[in-house]
């Protein structure tokens, strides 16, 4: 470990010979200072907590129970990211590389669908319904893994206009039927395109709560569709929309990534807290820090939340003003909870019994999931969640707790609240067990420790603005922000990977990764060595 | 001060505090909308108007246009912010001209900044830009007050307009410096204005007085009313394009659609090294690419033609934007939106009609385009070093 303290560093003194800061040791922003570092440049990784991963870190929730905030799944972790910085090596293994998962439905009944989504046709049902979803979900498949280059923002500081064009070309080389699912699918709503699909029963249900679940935009609007296609464009353990459980957790990954950063490098300080950007003649400069020293660099990757990258860090003053609407723009009014709950013993009814190392999905019905949606967005607690819960133990031996048993699930669509209190928390925790029922009756009764995380409490531990944490927007809206805040208010050198900058929920690494690829091709062309 | 485009789709413009002294002086009675405010068209007719202004004083209602007054400790790096004028650069009393421009570096609108004191600003658009000024203002110790609605405008222009305004008894402390105070009992702010080649000077006060000042001018002053028509002709004479009307604002502009400060010759307002205004950095990437220009031509024909087509070398390379007849060239003065590439200095314009009949046209130099030009040949020899 290179962390050294800040204080002892740079107090009062300004510092050079360094090519690129990193702002913030998020999973974004340990892989931008692991391309940096591999490529050559001399990098310096400032980190404001004594901890690195952003709000991906293991905590203590109960004495002797070790809980992991942060992703409790993954399901877009960048491919390249994991070959390019040679995560293997560093660390990463899975416990389970595609998770199969058991939906629940109101009326008791229960599905299992394969990991591998490309066995639709093993699905207990009718031979037209499984023949109709094997079709659906095969499109679908097809399309996401077309649609996946637009899956992330198209304007780069440096390379605009190549970025566009690649995506021009590629989709210009559109085949004929996927150029037909485009204009059929692009634009429409998930229920428009189940109604046209499925009649009322299990498929619909389950593949309305996917399509919803940790999105902003609601089930009956328009662009809903792409959300879905967003989370299956993923490509887990090299397998397309899978879901994957690592060993140790998500938290696991962020150590491979720190592994790779030593490994290239790079320097991490720790409790070094950013006061300022330096810009100079509308370039990056350096950092001033909080404790009054500086530290020059040309190259600065920003991977806090943008409103404290942009807003706080730079100024008014700098940035532009389409840019600081952008950014101060009111966002989601939905947020998800996570939620880590330790059981007096196994859960002992059949279902759970039967399926501990599956992903349990309580699938609402379709009317219900809009209405939570309609609830949400009000400012109340829905009466019903999609609700998706693991127990880790059961997949990781590791993480396997003597005489209890972790219990960690998601929740979605809740209202975003900046500050909730004490009953809102309650109000929200009670829903949420009572939507485990579903899965596992009686749970209620085995509870032990119930710890909710809210996006306020994760804003709260990473020092971010709560809504860097909310669920993300509509895809439109999406794209309009990652595309905004990538492209830095055009101040040379500074580059962002930030929450905003990435498309689709989940851990991902894509948004520091073209953060750290913009920042090389703007170094090489400015003439610095690699 | 130009007016933008007129509002050829408002239902029932409101009256400006003028309205009814303007209304009672109004032979001609013709009358327009700007920014859902009614102005006069023609007053008594154009040519008269016209010749009174080049001659002697005229006073013309500029209620329609936009005003804010900007105060705080940050009130100066806010209008840098948000115009291009080197505010910080303003002594009191200094006025300055420049541009607002958006993020890419197209121009959304004209702009004056008169510092009235060390923390007070008068911030004058042709059209209003409420929300613009709100979200530009966060996290600045800066507040823009629109008080567009709270006071009546006049304008005096002319070569006699000093001597008008002597007798009316509004003489300014000063004649070129902006200043603010109380005048006859009256509080009043007054800053120097340019329309076209005409000096002038523009008086802001309560709206409640507005038709004790108009009198005292009109029956001390012995100034003439004007009309948009009769200031239409001395804009096109002094080559200020018209924001709507010789070129689309860049916040309202269809893709392809919005003009850098260099396409609409006014480089010279919206200089890179003047300071740190929005849109400075998408200006220096685009500002080498200008696409289109906007020029002044002098037209060898006696009627208006918006629209027209422009060819250069029997190839239509672009489009009038705006015309009008020149008393003093005795030709149509219009400016034409051609492409970047084409710099030809004589042009044919089609003439509407059955026939294919085109007219003879060339650049006619005008006050502002000599600025662009003294501007081009300050900075050919300029290195930016931060490209």
């Amino acid at each position: 470990m290179t962390a050294k303290p800040a204080e002892v560093q740079s107090a009062g003194r300004i510092e050079g010979g360094i090519d690129a800061i990193v702002i913030g040791a998020s999973a974004d922003g340990l892989a931008a200072a692991a391309y940096l570092g591999k490529a050559g440049l001399r990098t310096l990784l400032l980190e404001e907590s004594a901890e690195i991963g952003g709000p991906v870190r293991a905590r203590d929730i109960a004495p002797g129970i070790t809980g992991i905030d942060g992703e409790h799944l993954l399901r877009i972790l960048d491919p390249d990211v994991i070959n390019e910085l040679d995560l293997y090596r560093f660390g990463v293994k899975y416990a389970a590389r595609r998770l199969d998962t058991v939906y629940y439905f109101d009326d008791g009944e229960t599905l299992q669908l394969d990991g591998d989504l490309q066995h639709a046709a093993d699905l207990m049902l009718d031979d037209d319904t499984r023949d109709q979803f094997g079709a659906f979900m095969g499109d679908a498949l097809e399309l996401s893994a077309f649609l996946r280059p637009a899956f992330a923002p198209l304007r780069s500081v440096s390379d605009e206009n190549a970025t566009k064009q690649a995506l021009d070309k590629a989709l210009g080389q559109a085949s004929p039927e996927i150029s037909a699912l485009i204009s059929r699918y692009a634009l429409a709503s998930i229920e428009d395109v189940l109604n046209a699909k499925f009649e009322d029963g299990p498929v619909k249900t389950l593949l309305t709560s996917e399509a919803a679940f940790l999105s902003g935009a609601a089930p009956h609007e328009a662009f809903s569709f792409m959300s879905f296609l967003r989370s299956l464009a993923g490509e887990m353990a090299g397998l397309q929309g899978a879901l994957s459980y690592p060993e140790g957790g998500a938290v696991s990954i962020i150590n491979a990534l720190r592994r790779a950063v030593q490994a290239a490098k790079v320097e991490i300080r720790a409790a070094a807290r950013v006061k300022s950007i330096l810009i100079e003649w509308d370039r990056a400069a350096g950092v001033v820090l909080e404790n009054g020293g500086q530290v020059r660099a040309p190259i600065i990757v920003n991977a806090l939340d943008a409103q404290r990258a942009f807003l706080d860090m730079i100024g008014p003053d700098i940035i532009d003003i389409e840019f600081q609407r952008m950014l101060t723009a009111p966002r989601s009014h939905l947020a998800s909870a996570r939620v880590q709950i330790t059981l007096k013993g196994a859960a002992t009814n059949d279902a759970t019994k039967e399926n501990p190392g599956r992903r349990l999905v309580y699938a609402p019905p379709p009317e219900d999931v809009r209405r939570a949606f309609i609830d949400a967005r009000a400012g109340r607690v829905p009466q019903n969640l999609i609700v998706e819960a693991i127990f880790p133990g059961a997949l990781d031996t590791e993480t396997a707790l003597d005489g209890d048993v972790l219990l960690s699930a998601v929740a979605h669509p809740l209202p975003f609240d900046e500050a909730p209190d004490r009953r809102r928390r309650n109000e929200i925790s009670a829903v949420i067990l009572a939507m485990l029922e579903k899965i596992a009756p009686d749970i209620g009764d085995q509870v032990d420790i119930v710890d909710l995380r809210l996006p306020c409490d994760l804003a709260r531990a990473t020092g971010a603005s709560s809504a860097a944490y909310a669920a993300k927007p509509a895809m439109m809206q999406q794209w309009a922000l990652a595309n905004i805040s990538t492209s830095a208010s055009d101040i040379g050198g500074v580059y962002f990977c930030g929450p905003e900058a990435q498309i689709g929920a989940g851990l991902s690494c894509t948004a520091g990764k073209n953060a750290a690829k913009a920042a090389l091709r703007e170094f090489k062309k400015r003439g610095g060595a690699l | 001060m130009i007016f933008p485009a007129a509002d050829i789709i408002a239902e029932a413009p409101r009256p400006t505090p003028l309205f009814s002294a303007a209304a009672s002086t109004s032979d001609a009675n013709v009358w327009t909308s700007i920014n859902g405010w009614s102005v006069a068209r023609v007053m008594t007719s154009i040519e008269s108007e016209y010749a009174v202004a080049k001659a002697g004083a005229v006073v013309a209602d500029l209620g329609p246009i936009a005003r804010y007054a900007v105060r705080g400790e940050d009130a100066a790096a806010f209008l840098a912010r948000v115009t291009t004028v080197p505010a910080q650069r303003l002594d009191p009393g200094d006025s300055a001209r420049g541009l607002i421009l958006d993020d890419r570096g197209g121009v959304i609108d004209l702009a004056e900044v008169s510092r009235l004191s060390s923390d007070l600003f008068l911030l004058t658009t042709p059209t209003a830009h409420a929300r613009r000024m709100k979200i530009a203002a966060r996290g600045m110790a800066a507040i823009a007050d629109d008080i567009t609605e709270q006071v009546a405008v006049l304008g005096v222009f002319g070569p006699e307009a000093s001597e008008a305004l002597s007798a009316a008894g509004l003489k300014m402390p000063g004649d070129v410096v902006a200043a603010s105070g109380m005048v006859r009992g009256v509080e009043t702010a007054a800053r120097p204005i340019q329309f076209g080649a005409l000096p002038g000077v523009e008086l802001i006060f309560p709206k409640e007085e507005a038709l004790t000042v108009w009198g005292r001018l009109l029956r001390r002053g012995k100034v003439t009313p004007i009309g948009l028509d009769a200031l239409e002709i001395l804009r096109l004479e002094s080559g200020a394009p018209r924001p709507g009307v010789d070129f689309i604002a860049a916040d309202r502009a269809r893709p392809g659609g919005a003009r850098t400060p260099y396409e609409l010759g006014l480089a010279h307002l919206a200089p890179l090294d003047s300071g740190g205004f929005n849109g400075r950095r998408g200006l220096r990437r685009f500002a080498l690419e200008p696409r289109r220009q906007l020029i002044t031509l002098s037209i060898d024909d006696e009627v208006s033609m918006p629209g027209a087509a422009v060819f250069a070398q029997d190839k239509a390379v672009g489009r009038i934007t705006s015309c009008a007849w020149s008393p003093a060239i005795k030709r149509v003065v219009a400016f034409a939106d051609i492409s970047a590439s084409c710099t030809a200095a004589d042009y044919e314009i089609a003439v509407s009609g059955p026939a294919d009949v085109r007219v003879a046209a060339r650049v006619f130099e005008t006050a502002e385009s000599a600025l662009a030009l003294d501007f081009q040949r300050s900075q050919s020899g300029a290195t930016d070093f931060r490209l």
